[in-house]
């Protein structure tokens, strides 16, 4: 047990200690996401300052009461340049040596048109002088105001004709005859929430974990490969291993202190994502309020023992596997190359996953992912929200076994002489091809 | 006569290439040993098996009776390796590292402390046992390097060249330092190197190694008497030549 805890501090302050780990894993995530976040938080809020004080331009050669109304309307909701001009050239180039971003032309024959039941047309000109953000918004604003005012029209003409022909019902039903209402089901339960407000809030809630899982997987077969890598690059691993500690014991070491490590790069990266998610999207509007216990699909703490089981033996897994495959590189450089083949099948199963379910997916695809044994830690940690604690065990079942094969492997390797005879370069691969 | 080496007719094959051929030696307790031989003579792959890090693909070895493919584990806990290009780990102290090694040999810290100021003496590197190992010269990392070796006054320490890329003032210096503490403390020493004036003044007895193959064994002045020669070197040409 000592000497156990003497190598995984030995292996903490190995990789802590190293600038381009404590930077690059540590301090990194925690620094520049707050940053981009806050970057990205700075312009959109110059942006939608730029927004609510834009003005914008309203031109017309129409003329009758319609026409009228509308132009009183805008008056008195925004800040309106209105434009003296002979023709629409004229105004288009007055509009263009305004500060306005957009210009409302009321064409003439608004008023006929309406009066006659027909449309009325409204043109909308946006001067993109710098094609910035606040520049396309704000034919948007034009527009929420024009619907606004449509919509009221739309319903004062119905109530009109409704009254002149006798006609029953309110004029928003005529206008709009079907309206939907959306319920979900839930483990039995019928809610009355829609389907999408709960799929957002899964998504936003329970998402980070299977996220958090996998950063912890990459984090750690990067530190387990360097790990390994470095006692081969400092010339250190043959005096490790001839040194009276088992190599079970230096294995284990050697995992533990990648997964302090991991979980360290992980925690930072989580806040600094955090932060970064808070700080630039703080102008977006709440999806919605609900709080994930309102609609019982939190994670019981069976549920939360079950993701532990399933976070650890993967963890376990993949350090074995990073480790059996970096004790072929002579260096960091090397190791590190390696662990990307590594990290894409844990990769792929979390993206696709990520957005759909395996029962989605075609046959044939389904059967390549559940091959992967890491699309079961995603699997298993989103049954674990859903409370199919039977999925879990079955998932925990099959990477216990996975792991188990890959550290008995790792184990062979540690306990024979090719940890420190194996040696693996691009250039043997080459050369063995060749002789085939 | 008790042994703490014993080879016998010890063979290692990678792949098509075989490094040893039938090697068979003897090392007496408290005696300095040394294998001399060019490049690829087959020496580190001698004191690895010897190590326990690799196993020969025939014959065997025995330290103190023990048997290096059998009882490795044992065998570590009497050995100490001092690998031709070894190093240590870069982000520790020179003291941490003496710590950490000596950890492994002894259950208390007061032993463990004991060890590491056999340590500290050894290294002769005194305050800069306080720095990282990243700033160590070559010389620096190599005195720390035996003094992790021989702190523990291991039964029997297998030292591959121990001289290895030093200037003439720091190989002396270790020279001396592995003699004084042999001497001094009756420590079984098996060393391999290209250096044959080393050999010379270091060794009771050597053995002249090439392609896997010992040429002759004794001590350098019966060699030198053998073959009628002025040094080792002059053997040793002799020796591979005659073959």
């Amino acid at each position: 047990m000592n000497n156990l805890l003497a190598i995984v501090v030995k292996e903490i302050k190995e990789l802590v200690r190293d600038p381009k780990i404590l930077i690059g894993v540590i301090l990194m995530p925690i620094i520049i996401f707050p940053v981009m976040g806050s970057a990205i938080q700075i312009s959109q809020e110059s942006v939608q300052r730029a927004i609510i004080g834009a003005s914008f331009a309203v031109y017309t050669d129409d003329s009758g009461f319609v026409t009228d109304a509308f132009l009183e309307y805008l008056y008195n909701n925004n800040t309106v340049v209105p434009i003296e001009a002979v023709n629409l050239e004229d105004a288009l180039r007055q509009f263009q040596e305004t500060d306005s971003n957009a210009l409302i032309y009321i064409a003439n024959g608004y008023h006929e048109n309406i009066t006659l039941g027909q449309k009325g047309v409204i043109q909308v000109y946006a001067n993109l002088r710098k094609l910035n953000m606040a520049e396309t918004s704000s034919t948007d604003v034009v527009s929420s105001l024009i619907n606004i005012y449509n919509y009221y029209f739309g319903i004062t003409k119905i109530r009109n004709l409704m009254e002149d022909t006798g006609a029953i019902g309110t004029p928003e039903a005529i206008r709009s005859p079907i309206s939907i209402h959306y319920y979900s089901i839930l483990k039995g339960t019928v809610l009355d929430i829609p389907p999408m407000s709960i799929f957002t809030l899964v998504m936003s809630q329970s998402i980070m974990l299977p996220i958090m899982v996998m950063m912890m997987v990459m984090f750690a077969i990067q530190m387990a490969a360097t790990s390994i890598a470095l006692e081969k690059e400092q010339k250190t691993l043959e005096t490790f291993m001839t040194l009276p500690v088992s190599r079970m014991t230096i294995l284990a070491g050697k995992l533990s202190g990648s997964i302090v490590i991991a979980i360290a790069g992980s925690v930072s990266y989580l806040i600094g994502f955090g932060y970064y998610m808070n700080s630039a999207f703080s102008f977006v509007p709440e999806a919605t309020t609900m709080s994930i216990d309102a609609v019982d699909i939190g994670i019981t703490p069976v549920g939360f023992l079950l993701v532990g089981v399933v976070i650890f033996v993967t963890l376990v897994s993949a350090l074995a596997m990073a480790i059996s495959v970096a004790v072929f590189a002579d260096n960091v450089r090397t190791a590190q190359s390696f662990t990307g083949v590594l990290i894409t099948p844990i990769m792929i199963p979390a993206i696709i996953l990520m957005f759909s379910d395996i029962e989605m997916l075609p046959q044939t695809t389904q059967w390549i992912l559940l091959v992967i044994p890491y699309t079961h830690s995603i699997i298993a940690t989103k049954a674990a929200f859903l409370g199919e604690y039977l999925v879990v065990i079955r998932s925990i079942v099959f990477m216990s076994a996975w792991t188990l094969v890959v550290l008995y492997i790792a184990a062979k390797i540690f306990s024979t002489e090719r940890i420190i005879t194996a040696q693996f370069t691009l250039g043997d691969l080459g050369k063995r091809l060749r002789q085939r | 006569m008790r042994y703490a080496i014993e080879a016998r007719k010890i063979s290692k094959n990678f792949g098509k290439t075989q490094a040893l051929k039938g090697v068979s030696f003897s090392v007496k307790e408290n005696e300095i040993y040394g294998l001399i031989g060019p490049n690829a003579a087959g020496k580190t792959t001698t004191l690895r098996i010897l190590s326990t890090l690799i196993s020969p693909t025939n014959g065997s070895a025995e330290v103190f009776g023990l048997d290096v493919k059998k009882h490795p584990e044992k065998v570590r806990e009497i050995i100490s390796y001092l690998p031709e290009e070894a190093g240590a780990y870069q982000q520790l102290t020179g003291l941490e590292f003496l710590e950490f090694m000596a950890g492994f040999y002894v259950d208390n810290k007061e032993q463990r402390d004991e060890i590491v100021d056999e340590g500290k003496l050894i290294s002769g590197l005194e305050e800069r046992l306080d720095d990282k190992v990243k700033g160590y010269s070559k010389g620096m990392k190599r005195r720390l390097l035996i003094a992790r070796a021989l702190m523990m006054k291991p039964r029997l320490a297998i030292l591959d060249e121990p001289t290895s890329g030093l200037d003439v003032i720091q190989s002396i210096h270790v020279r001396n330092m592995i003699k004084n503490y042999a001497d001094s403390l009756g420590v079984t020493i098996f060393l391999s190197s290209h250096n044959m004036l080393e050999v010379e003044y270091l060794c009771h007895r050597v053995a002249l190694v090439d392609e896997g193959v010992i040429l002759a064994e004794g001590s350098p002045v019966e060699l030198i008497e053998r073959y009628g020669a002025k040094n080792l070197e002059e053997v040793f040409i002799e020796v591979t030549q005659s073959e």
